[in-house]
């Protein structure tokens, strides 16, 4: 049954499915919602689990990690600061090769404060050997979380949900909540190999020198690799089962005979769908195409996918001040190596909930610079009529 | 509302609710999109407040449309503008991309005075959303007697649908708590209705 569900909510319920035995964090906006739910899913007795409350995101991410590595399926959710305060622990859980799921309501990051969707949080911590899949609606929220469970299971590697703050935690739209047979009939229950147990003492992430430190990280590069088929077959099989699925790595909209092609990541996918379309009527020929998969990054797809495209556009919420996007950094890395001459232009937007509203949108698609593709460009202000300048 | 939907006629509209945390501002615009959505809509609904605390100015964009909504987007050319707190006229640009013919929801019994008298193209439902709020609810909450109000002046939305989407909404606060906020969401309905028949 279709519902109308605000998007903290729709999560909530997704990990609820998805029976995990340990939820573990602290409250910070634009995650607190989902974690709240849970919270009152436990009180209730509708989920078997142990919540608890931490006193901060690093004693919520260790909690978590000691957890999973006791092989009990763990939860946890944060956002911005939140998830820079965990991150030596997510390296940690990374590197013990630890099926965790999380879910970042991506946030910007201070200073200066501000509580608005961007994603310099969660691609600040792309380097620490997560798996990081970004959601364009609850919808896929929800069945992205599920098949979450099952990916880190399968190939022993965290995974973070990245899901944009307020744009979607705190919109109410229609999703479909799975019932629990067929969630259980599609993610197995969790039996952990390396299991910490008393009956047999082992060490997990103990010391290891010059002579195989350098192994434990080729592994974690052959699990991502790895990872990439489990992901598009994970996601193909929850469509046979549930009727929806997100092509795996990649999301392509009206590619077929584009000749520019916009790529983003996460909700600003919808917007950028409408603005094609819109385009398409007046004859132009744009197409987008959706990243759902930053980590592992999705190089042969992309270059598939693009190999039609003579004018390439990366719109990203995230930078490396001095350097520019990373997204398009990696997507010109992508295509050079597959020794493709087409420009990618990077532009930065929608930093601190500046909404990328289908005006602005448009006009990176019209006014191609395709010259100056060395430049950093940002993404102007959608301007309305009678707001004050701040606005 | 159904029936129109099956006659293939295409629905879009958009509200932007504008008030001060703790005046059920969030709550409001997702009670109207429930609603919408009962009544065989595709809705969404959504807040954006500056900084979470009591007092501080809120706002809330509602779409209710016939065909799938994909853009997440705020509401910059809203059909209606439904106004919590008059006060804030003075400080913010309220009506700012409102549709010529669109709809000011507004918790007042009358205009401001500033605009008393004028043809400004816009309909101007006003109520003392606050005073209702209090007799029902003992409490100064106006947010349903506006969305009443906002749902007899538009016709977006049945007043049964609204009325069963507060009890399941608010069926955690206790039956009390659904049939006082029914009973503020009906005298708003009222003032709606009235409105409409003063200015026709």
């Amino acid at each position: 049954m279709r519902r109308l569900l605000e998007g903290s909510q729709a999560v909530a319920e997704a990990v609820r499915l998805c029976r995990p035995r340990v939820v573990a964090a602290y409250p910070i906006t634009p995650q607190t919602h989902i974690i709240e739910r849970l919270a009152q899913h436990v009180a209730d007795g509708e989920l078997e689990a142990e919540f608890i409350s931490a006193e901060s995101e690093f004693g919520a991410a260790s909690l978590v990690q000691g957890a999973v590595a006791a092989g009990a399926r763990s939860f946890t959710a944060t956002a911005s600061q939140g998830l820079l305060l965990m991150t030596e622990v997510l390296y940690n859980i990374a590197g013990m090769r630890l099926p965790l799921v999380m879910v970042c309501a991506n946030r910007a990051l201070s200073a200066p404060i501000n509580i608005f969707c961007d994603h310099q949080d969660s691609m600040a911590l792309r380097d620490a050997g997560w798996i990081q899949i970004y959601v364009e609606s609850n919808q896929e929220a929800v069945d992205s979380v599920i098949q979450a469970y099952r990916l880190a299971e399968a190939c022993e590697l965290p995974v973070m949900i990245c899901m944009d703050g307020f744009l979607l935690t705190h919109t109410y739209e229609p999703v479909v909540l799975p019932a629990q047979s067929a969630v259980d009939e599609y993610l197995p229950a969790f039996h952990f190999a390396r299991a910490l147990d008393p009956a047999r003492p082992m060490t997990l992430g103990g010391g290891s020198e010059a002579d195989n430190y350098q192994e434990y990280r080729v592994a974690q590069q052959r699990a991502m690799e790895n990872a990439e088929t489990v992901i598009e077959a994970f996601d193909a099989e929850f469509g046979e089962q549930f009727g929806r699925h997100y092509g795996g790595m990649l999301q392509g909209y009206r590619l077929e005979g584009a000749e520019t092609v916009l790529l983003v990541l996460g909700s600003l996918m919808g917007t950028v769908r409408d603005v094609v379309d819109g385009l398409r009527e007046r004859g132009q020929a744009v197409g987008a195409l959706r990243l759902r998969c930053f980590r592992p990054f999705p190089a042969q797809g992309l270059v598939r996918l693009l190999a039609e495209a003579r004018r390439i556009v990366v719109l990203e919420k995230a930078f490396s001040p001095g350097a520019g996007g990373m997204l398009a950094a990696e997507v010109r890395a992508a295509l050079q190596q597959a020794g493709s001459m087409t420009p990618v232009e990077g532009v930065i937007g929608g930093l601190g909930g500046r909404d990328l509203t289908p005006d602005v949108i448009e006009a990176l698609l019209r006014d191609g610079t395709p010259a100056d593709t060395g430049t950093l460009r940002f993404a102007p202000a959608h301007r309305e009529q009678g707001a004050p300048s701040h606005g | 509302m159904n029936s129109e939907q099956g006659s293939g006629e295409r629905h879009f509209h958009e509200i932007r609710f504008h008030g001060r945390g703790g005046q059920g501002v969030v709550s409001a615009a997702a009670l109207l999109a429930l609603a919408a959505f009962e009544d065989g809509y595709e809705s969404q609904a959504f807040p954006r407040f500056g900084s979470e605390r009591r007092g501080a100015p809120v706002e809330a964009y509602v779409r209710i449309s016939s065909a799938p909504i994909r853009a997440h987007n705020q509401v910059y050319t809203p059909d209606a503008v439904v106004i919590q707190d008059a006060g804030l006229l003075r400080s913010e640009p309220l009506l700012r991309g409102l549709r010529s013919g669109g709809l000011v929801v507004l918790n007042r019994e009358q205009r401001p005075a500033e605009s008393e008298g004028e043809d400004d193209g816009l309909r101007w439902i006003c109520l003392p959303a606050s005073r209702i709020g209090e007799r029902h609810l003992g409490r100064p909450l106006p947010n349903t007697a506006l969305l009443g109000a906002l749902a007899a002046a538009s016709g977006w939305v049945g007043l049964p649908t609204l009325e069963r989407v507060i009890a399941s909404h608010l069926a955690a606060k206790g039956e009390e708590t659904v049939k006082a906020n029914i009973e503020a969401l009906r005298e708003g309905h009222r003032w709606g209705l009235q409105a409409e028949e003063a200015a026709s």
